[in-house]
């Protein structure tokens, strides 16, 4: 056998060209896997190939069907980690704001306090990991694990462009918020499960709250839909992007949705289940160590999921008005900007108000919210009656 | 209905609706938040930035070791009693009595420096003395230099004596109890000469008056006016309390 160069083996074909590709139309992430994976697979099969010319495992390593397992692999890390690195700079962000909306400096470690979520990472990751003995060990772990996983995976499922997608049907937005509203039954059962008076109130009021903010946050969705015409979620950002964003058409369904999700993400002004002055640290009180870090980490998921939520149903997704074209450079940067954008507008709120009691959360949601999403349907559907959409 | 429940919580004090609401507290964060931004934070990185500090800030006592006399009047007045007296060696290798702070004890008063009669010490603008050990605490006379004593950090005591006060005038005197002067009560008088020989500026001189019944020279020590400096060293170390101050009131 002849000597081959590493460029035989390290070639990237169209993606779309491979039989095993798993999506209907491209998909930026998987490309990006795929050419990765030319690489590492393309290099191993020539390093192979020198030692042992003509073998097999060569030509399996750059076949159709490995590729597109390793690539599969591969791109599980790389959405991962774009989600992940959003959520950290959102967390960052809300550190500096808050630091500043407290006329202080918020944190200082290292590239202008970002470092801080590594050293949080390392020192949660660093503690000693108790665990109380008369907690229900099954109930206490799977919970947790759920509510860890379950917003890890509706992070994931996030769209971030029409190219950058895991899932894209037709009704992937249902899919996200069945999932994302899965969580307040899990800190329920884990209240319950850790035997302790402070999280089983934390539970309790997680439940309590969402029979609150669940129904209007539920009919803002489908109004959005309705005024779309489609539960796809890039159906519903072209829909906005053909006519006007929806927080125009829809402004009282925009403030509404705006408040509740920042319910359904537990954040400040709604962290009845984690309310750290009056329950010790609510649901999560006896948890330690890393199982702590990683559901601080899944309430900031599901606060990006909450603001990833606005952007797509009010803001008009990854697409900017006016500029045409331009938007098919970097549709993904626009949509985490907007996140990030909203994620201030949370943060805001946040510092500016107090915590709001469990019978006032109820009013909120019946007496206020509910009328309110009311008005907004009956807006929009004399819209589309009246033809404007 | 949304003005029934406004009206239900409201806290009696301000009328929610009228406020605004939450509105409000978001537009107060909202406005700290530019101010803050567009400025900085009132808080500032302290080791790395500091804050403006005037020059004759108040920190830890400093001396200028040639100009101190070793009176002690530091050590005496101290009133936490951080300053001792210690033997050093000057700069040509004479052993000289000069003060030593233990900061740890030193509450930054400034009567040290007030009380000085040659204005050798002074009260330097350092604050940052942290330290690993207590023992690194304690400052030896030339530790405690200081080089940019400017004549605005040597203080001199201003105050209204009684005796004006009472006499209707308010004038405020300079370093009035320098003119304190020790006097002598003949009869208790040893002649042993350790006032002269302790004086720190020389201001006292032993002057014979007559002899005694042994044969020797009755020597009492006579002041010098110009020179005496009120230092209370003479009147320490009398071993008959013969000398007590006059002091100016």
């Amino acid at each position: 056998m002849v000597y081959s160069s590493i460029l035989d083996w390290v070639n990237f074909p169209n993606i779309m060209a491979n039989p095993y590709y798993p999506f209907e139309t491209y998909n930026l992430p998987y490309d990006i896997s795929q050419k990765l994976w030319e690489i590492i697979g393309g290099t191993i099969a020539w390093l192979i190939n020198l030692l042992f010319p003509g073998n097999p495992v060569s030509e399996w390593l750059v076949c159709d069907m490995t590729v597109n397992f390793f690539a599969l692999i591969i791109f599980m890390i790389v959405v991962f980690l774009v989600v992940f690195i959003g959520i950290l700079i959102s967390l960052w962000e809300e550190r500096k704001v808050l630091g500043r909306t407290m006329d202080r400096r918020g944190t200082m470690v290292g590239m202008k306090g970002f470092l801080q979520c590594v050293a949080d990472g390392f020192k949660t990751f660093m503690k000693e990991d108790t665990q109380p003995r008369k907690v229900d060990r099954m109930t206490y772990m799977w919970t947790v694990s759920l509510v860890i996983g379950t917003s890890m995976l509706i992070a994931c499922m996030i769209p971030l462009s029409d190219r950058w997608y895991v899932v894209n049907y037709n009704t992937g937005l249902l899919l996200i918020m069945g999932l994302f509203a899965l969580a307040p039954f899990f800190i329920l059962v884990s209240g319950w499960s850790q035997n302790n008076k402070y999280s089983l109130i934390g539970g309790m009021r997680a439940a309590e709250m969402m029979i609150s903010y669940e129904i209007p946050m539920l009919i803002l969705i489908a109004t959005a839909c309705l005024m779309a015409g489609t539960f796809n979620i890039g159906g519903i950002v072209q829909a906005q992007y053909d006519t006007m964003p929806y927080f125009i058409p829809q402004c009282i369904g925009f403030v509404t949705f705006f408040v509740c999700a920042n319910a359904e993400a537990e954040r400040t002004p709604f962290d009845l289940a984690e309310a750290e002055s009056e329950l010790v640290e609510g649901w999560q009180t006896e948890y330690a160590g890393m199982k702590w870090g990683l559901i601080m980490l899944a309430d900031y998921m599901r606060g990006y999921v909450s603001c990833a939520m606005i952007t797509i149903l009010y803001l008009g997704g990854w697409n900017l008005p006016f500029i045409g074209d331009l938007n098919n450079y970097v549709p993904e940067l626009v949509f985490l900007l907007k996140t990030w954008l909203v994620f201030f507008a949370m943060i805001i709120v946040r510092a500016a108000l107090p915590r709001v009691r469990t019978d006032q959360i109820l009013n909120l949601g019946w007496k206020v919210f509910m009328p309110l999403s009311i008005i907004n349907l009956v807006i929009v559907l004399l819209l589309k009656m009246g033809g404007v959409f | 209905m949304t003005m029934d429940y406004l009206e239900k919580y409201r806290d009696g004090r301000v009328n929610t609706a009228k406020t605004l609401w939450v509105m409000k507290p978001i537009y107060l964060i909202l406005r700290l938040f530019n101010k803050t931004v567009v400025h900085r934070p009132v808080t500032i990185l302290y080791p790395y930035e500091k804050l403006w500090m005037p020059d004759n800030y108040r920190g830890r006592p400093a001396l200028a070791f040639n100009a101190c006399i070793g009176c002690g009047m530091c050590a005496r007045m101290c009133p936490t009693t951080a300053i001792v007296l210690v033997e050093c060696p000057d700069d040509e290798g004479k052993p000289v009595k000069r003060p030593q702070v233990n900061m740890g004890r030193c509450s930054f008063c400034g009567y040290c420096a007030e009380y000085c009669p040659t204005d050798a010490m002074t009260m330097s603008p350092i604050v940052e003395l942290a330290e690993y050990t207590r023992a690194d605490l304690i400052y030896g006379p030339r530790r405690l230099a200081y080089d940019h004593t400017t004549d605005g950090m040597k203080i001199d005591i201003e105050e209204t004596l009684l005796s004006d006060y009472q006499a209707g005038n308010g004038e405020r005197r300079i370093n009035p109890a320098k003119t304190d002067r020790p006097v002598l009560d003949n009869a208790k008088c040893i002649s042993c000469k350790k006032c002269f020989k302790s004086c720190p500026v020389q201001a006292i001189t032993m002057e014979e008056h007559g002899k005694n019944a042994k044969g020797r020279p009755i020597l009492w020590p006579s002041v010098d006016d110009q020179k005496c400096v009120s230092c209370y060293t003479c009147v320490d170390v009398c071993p008959k309390s013969a000398l007590h101050m006059n002091e100016v009131l």
